[in-house]
């Protein structure tokens, strides 16, 4: 559960320099000066253990204390249940309760219950974290009592149960051994879609990112490109009639390649000249506000006789070598979104 | 049979206030699955809550609700130690029933 501690990294992101000030006129006052730099003091064992509060797994690091699910039900009812809800069930901020058994199913219900593998962590987020509004204010025995009734609210522990170091370790929960590191948002083809490994020989030079509607999801809501709006400039997959085939590698591109103009444009990316896509968003003829009407004859004839200033200081010169047929393809594949 | 509901309910000066979490799939019936088959509707169609076996709300829900639906209501009078019923129905003809005691 790192989230909250990269979101405190990102709001202390401003007090570094402050701190660093601080940090310099305190070693004068405190003392030696440890290091090259003389800069700092060696940390003394009681801060070290006001910042060691993690828990493990097999419950070192658990302070001692107990509580029962009774007594957590009341300090959860006064200091949690307005953010997560009576019952654990309020996704508002985060669902904590509910959805166990779910995560193989097709509509995954993703709470604290139904993802943790292991309760000791429930206890050290508690006590590191909780309640959001005001936290580390919690005494031990308050976060065993509401690590039991959290657990009792997953239906994990029976409303007459109590925790302490000795028992908090032994209660399973029940995603013990659900955690994969090999899986994405997606899956391929049966693969994952993050795994990978770092190409050092032969890789690819252009990464092409694209999305597909599955083929049993593609008639579940009409047509899609007729139910377009022209005010935005995204195309519709025709999700009707015969399923379109995978795209080929776009022929104008291939003559983009052949013909140089690769040199100066990327298809995505900058260049001397602008990212064909760029172009494509600018004029192409799709009804959308930026729509040029006689864009294709405009271009074709910029790359003839060259032209500047539309994009930048840089002039294109003037390529009469190029085919007119050649620079048509180029120009209608360029229009057509540079795909 | 499904699973238990939970329910909370505590008296604040003449008011009783109510909290019942529901587990059902709450099925619309306009889903489809990867066979492009639909699933069929099965949801929660009947609500009814009694407080010492006077109805105090009673309500009929579609395929609009949720699945494991959260419902809070408020209701005049009640007692700490009274009892609190709340039955469900859904669209196959299952039922259940549970009770909490008034705190
Ligand atoms: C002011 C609102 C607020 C209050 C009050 C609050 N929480 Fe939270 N809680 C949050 C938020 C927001 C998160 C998510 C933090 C994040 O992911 O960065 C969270 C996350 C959690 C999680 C971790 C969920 C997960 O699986 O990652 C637990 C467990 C939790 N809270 C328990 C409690 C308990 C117990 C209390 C009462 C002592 C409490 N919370 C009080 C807002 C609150
Ligand atoms: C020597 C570098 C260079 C080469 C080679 C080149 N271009 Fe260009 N291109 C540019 C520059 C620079 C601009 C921006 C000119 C401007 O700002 O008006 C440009 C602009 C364009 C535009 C947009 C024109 C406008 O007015 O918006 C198109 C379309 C275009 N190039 C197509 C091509 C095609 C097709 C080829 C290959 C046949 C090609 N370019 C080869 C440098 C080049």
């Amino acid at each position: 559960m790192p989230r909250s501690r990269r979101s405190d990294m990102r709001r202390m992101g401003a007090l570094p320099l402050v701190a660093l000030a601080w940090a310099m006129s305190a070693t004068a006052a405190n003392g030696p000066a440890v290091g090259k730099f003389g800069l700092g003091k060696p940390a003394t064992s009681a801060e070290i253990a006001g910042w060691d509060i993690d828990v493990r797994p097999d419950g070192a690091g658990l302070p001692k204390g107990r509580g029962s699910v009774a007594q957590g039900q009341d300090i959860y009812d006064a200091r949690c249940a307005s953010c997560h809800g009576t019952f654990g069930e309020s996704n508002s901020y985060l669902q904590i309760a509910g959805g166990v058994g779910t995560l193989a199913s097709d509509q995954p219900i993703r709470t604290t219950g139904s993802k943790l593998n292991h309760a000791t962590t429930l206890f050290d987020y508690i006590r590191r974290a909780m309640p959001s509004d005001n936290p580390q204010s919690l005494a031990a025995d308050e976060v065993y009592a509401l690590t039991a009734y959290v657990l009792n609210l997953n239906d994990i522990l029976p409303a007459d149960a109590a925790l302490d170091a000795d028992s908090l370790p032994k209660v399973k929960m029940p995603n013990r051994d659900g955690f994969t590191t090999a899986h994405g948002f997606l899956r391929r083809d049966g693969k994952p879609d993050t795994a990978n490994v770092a190409c050092m020989v032969n890789c690819t030079t252009e990464v092409r990112l694209s999305s597909e509607m599955p083929a049993y999801a593609l008639g579940v809501h009409g047509d899609l490109a007729e139910q377009r709006r022209a005010t935005v400039a995204i195309e519709g997959l025709k999700t009707t009639g015969a399923v379109p085939d995978a795209p080929k590698p776009a022929a104008g591109l291939d003559s983009a390649k052949r013909l140089g103009c690769l040199a100066c444009h990327g298809v995505d990316g900058s260049g001397v000249g602008p990212a064909f896509r760029d172009v494509a968003a600018r004029y192409r003829g799709d009804g959308s506000p930026s729509h040029v009407p006689d864009a294709e004859a405009r271009l074709l004839a910029k790359v003839k006789t060259g032209g500047s200033g539309v994009w930048g200081p840089v002039p294109m010169p003037g390529q009469p070598q190029v085919a007119e047929a050649d620079a048509r393809a180029v120009i209608q594949w360029i229009l057509s979104g540079a795909r | 049979m499904a699973d238990p509901m939970k329910i909370r309910a505590n008296v604040v000066g003449d008011t009783t206030e109510v909290k019942v979490l529901m587990s059902h799939e709450m099925e619309t019936g306009q889903r489809k699955d990867a066979q492009g088959k639909t699933i069929p509707a099965w949801h929660i169609q009947t609500v009814n809550a009694t407080w010492n076996g006077k109805t105090v709300l009673s309500a009929q829900w579609g395929p609009a609700v949720a699945k494991n639906p959260f419902l809070s209501f408020k209701f005049k009078g009640g007692a700490k130690g009274d009892k609190v019923q709340i039955t469900w129905t859904d669209t196959r003809g299952d039922t259940r029933t549970d009770e909490a005691t008034i705190g």
